[in-house]
């Protein structure tokens, strides 16, 4: 066993884990985030991304014990004040869901995209959001909401998010 | 992917403390860089882990000689390296070139290291056609304490295979300023737009002449030398005679045939040709 001290969606954890769970089982059996998914056991569909230190990851392909003293963000840390973060908002209003399984790797690598690029063409959607899989395909409405969340996360624009949240690249 | 058998994980915070474990190292307990393919496939024969990212390496150093690229540099950090901080030296336009041309998407360049992408030696690597091109010398550290160097190309055994000895270390990849003041060009095909480099082949025009590396295409990577611009005529049978030898010939798996990616590396080796001014 190995003491790990990490800090999730903004709350301090401590826990004894094994040096073989993944952070995806950490965060989904131990600290019960099951916003986080597992879609493939080959480090391929992007479902399981979350943000540690800022960037984005595949938590499938991370022990827990690499994660001590770092900071994780996944999905369920987003909203704020009942809020939804922009990303999330966009994809509710432009229907860029079908099952949804996809949904919450494709809203934290989205955010990770708009933190490095806030204005992405369509082909830089595509490419930013690459491994990331959707198997109902729904990718048009995907990449129109992060579009559609680029333009909200402006500067001035209407929708306002906390800036600890804003981007992953940050 | 689970790591059922994973007992031990280690993070060395500094060289000592590495070279400490190295004695340790071999077929049960491995070395972890950014663990990308580490974690992609069953590893059913893994005890224990050492992880390299506690080890605070400088990822660049620069000096009159040349680059120094630690091992654990990131695909990622190398990519968003900026050229104009390095006006001397041209080639370094290319290393985001080829740190895209790793198709795993940013998820994966973020977390994967110049060290495992050599040291893994698969055909469609481009730290290895990055470190092919520039002429990159290998620091790697026994684990009797010694260190040694080498060519990089001449770590790649094979598909999947290296030439580093049980317990041994990459430390760091050198890329001298010879190479680095020259002009490059990169060119890759595969069978979809962001899918896996089935031709990976980079040219370099400098002081010291023209080089061309051809990989993904081959086995093991193919460097063919010039004191200058060969003719188109020279470089395409150069070219084709190492797609007969080098390795075993044209290489063939689900990302491209053998036929296709001789046909691409012709085309990409005389594009590049043109590229870096070559007539004739
Ligand atoms: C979706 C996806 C797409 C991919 N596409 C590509 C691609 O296009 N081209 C490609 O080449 N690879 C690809 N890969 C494989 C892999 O991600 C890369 O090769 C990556 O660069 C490996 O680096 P790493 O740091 O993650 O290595 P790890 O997985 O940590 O290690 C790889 C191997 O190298 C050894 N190793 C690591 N560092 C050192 C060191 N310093 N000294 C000695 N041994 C060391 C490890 O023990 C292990 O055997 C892909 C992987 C995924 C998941
Ligand atoms: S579950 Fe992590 S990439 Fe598929
Ligand atoms: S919405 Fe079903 S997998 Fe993407």
């Amino acid at each position: 066993m190995a003491r790990i001290r990490t800090t999730v969606d903004g709350l301090v954890y401590e826990d004894d884990v094994e040096p073989r769970m993944l952070l995806v089982q950490y965060l989904r059996e131990r600290l019960g985030k099951t916003g986080t998914v597992i879609g493939c056991d080959t480090s391929n569909c992007g479902a399981c991304t979350v943000h540690l230190d800022g960037l984005s990851v595949k938590s499938c392909s991370v022990l827990a014990v690499q994660a001590n003293g770092s900071e994780v963000l996944t999905v369920e840390g987003l909203e704020r004040d009942g809020q939804l973060h922009p990303v999330q908002q966009a994809f509710h209003d432009n229907h860029a869901l079908q099952c949804g399984y996809c949904t919450p790797g494709m809203i934290m690598q989205s955010i990770d995209l708009l933190g490095d690029n806030p204005d992405p063409t369509e082909q830089e959607v595509r490419e930013g959001i690459e491994g990331n899989l959707c198997r109902c395909t729904g990718y048009q409405n995907i990449v129109r909401a992060v579009q559609d969340a680029a333009q909200k996360m402006k500067p001035g624009a209407t929708a306002s998010q906390p800036a600890s949240v804003a981007g992953g690249g940050a | 992917m689970d790591l059922l058998t994973v007992e031990t994980f280690a993070r060395p915070t500094d060289d000592d403390a590495l070279r400490a474990l190295q004695p340790t190292l071999g077929a049960d307990r491995t070395l972890l860089g950014g663990g990308t393919w580490l974690f992609s496939v069953p590893q059913p024969h893994l005890a224990g882990v050492v992880d390299l990212a506690g080890l605070g390496w400088e990822p660049l150093v620069a000096a009159g000689d040349g680059l120094t690229v630690a091992a654990t540099t990131t695909l990622a950090a190398l990519g968003d390296v900026d050229p104009s901080s390095y006006p001397a030296w041209p080639a370094v336009a290319s290393f985001r070139g080829c740190a895209e041309a790793l198709v795993g998407s940013r998820k994966v360049r973020q977390v994967a290291t110049v060290g495992g992408n050599v040291c893994l030696a698969l055909p469609a690597a481009p730290m290895i056609t990055l470190a092919a091109v520039l002429d990159a010398t290998a620091t790697i550290w026994l684990p009797d304490g010694r260190s040694r160097t080498a060519p990089v190309v001449d770590l790649v055994a094979g598909p999947q295979r290296n030439a580093l000895a049980p317990g041994e270390v990459l430390r760091s990849l050198h890329l001298p300023a010879v190479a680095l003041r020259a002009r490059t060009a990169l060119r890759k095909a595969s069978l979809s737009p962001l899918g896996r480099s089935a031709a990976l082949l980079a040219g370099r025009r400098g002081e010291d002449g023209f080089v061309l590396a051809v990989t993904a295409s081959l086995p093991r990577p193919a460097v063919l030398r010039y004191d200058d611009v060969p003719t188109a005529g020279a470089l395409a049978a150069d070219v084709a005679a190492a797609g007969e030898t080098v390795g075993g010939g044209w290489y063939d798996d689900p990302h491209g045939s053998p036929a296709w990616r001789r046909a691409m590396s012709l085309l990409f080796a005389e594009e590049i040709r043109r590229e870096l001014g070559g007539t004739g």
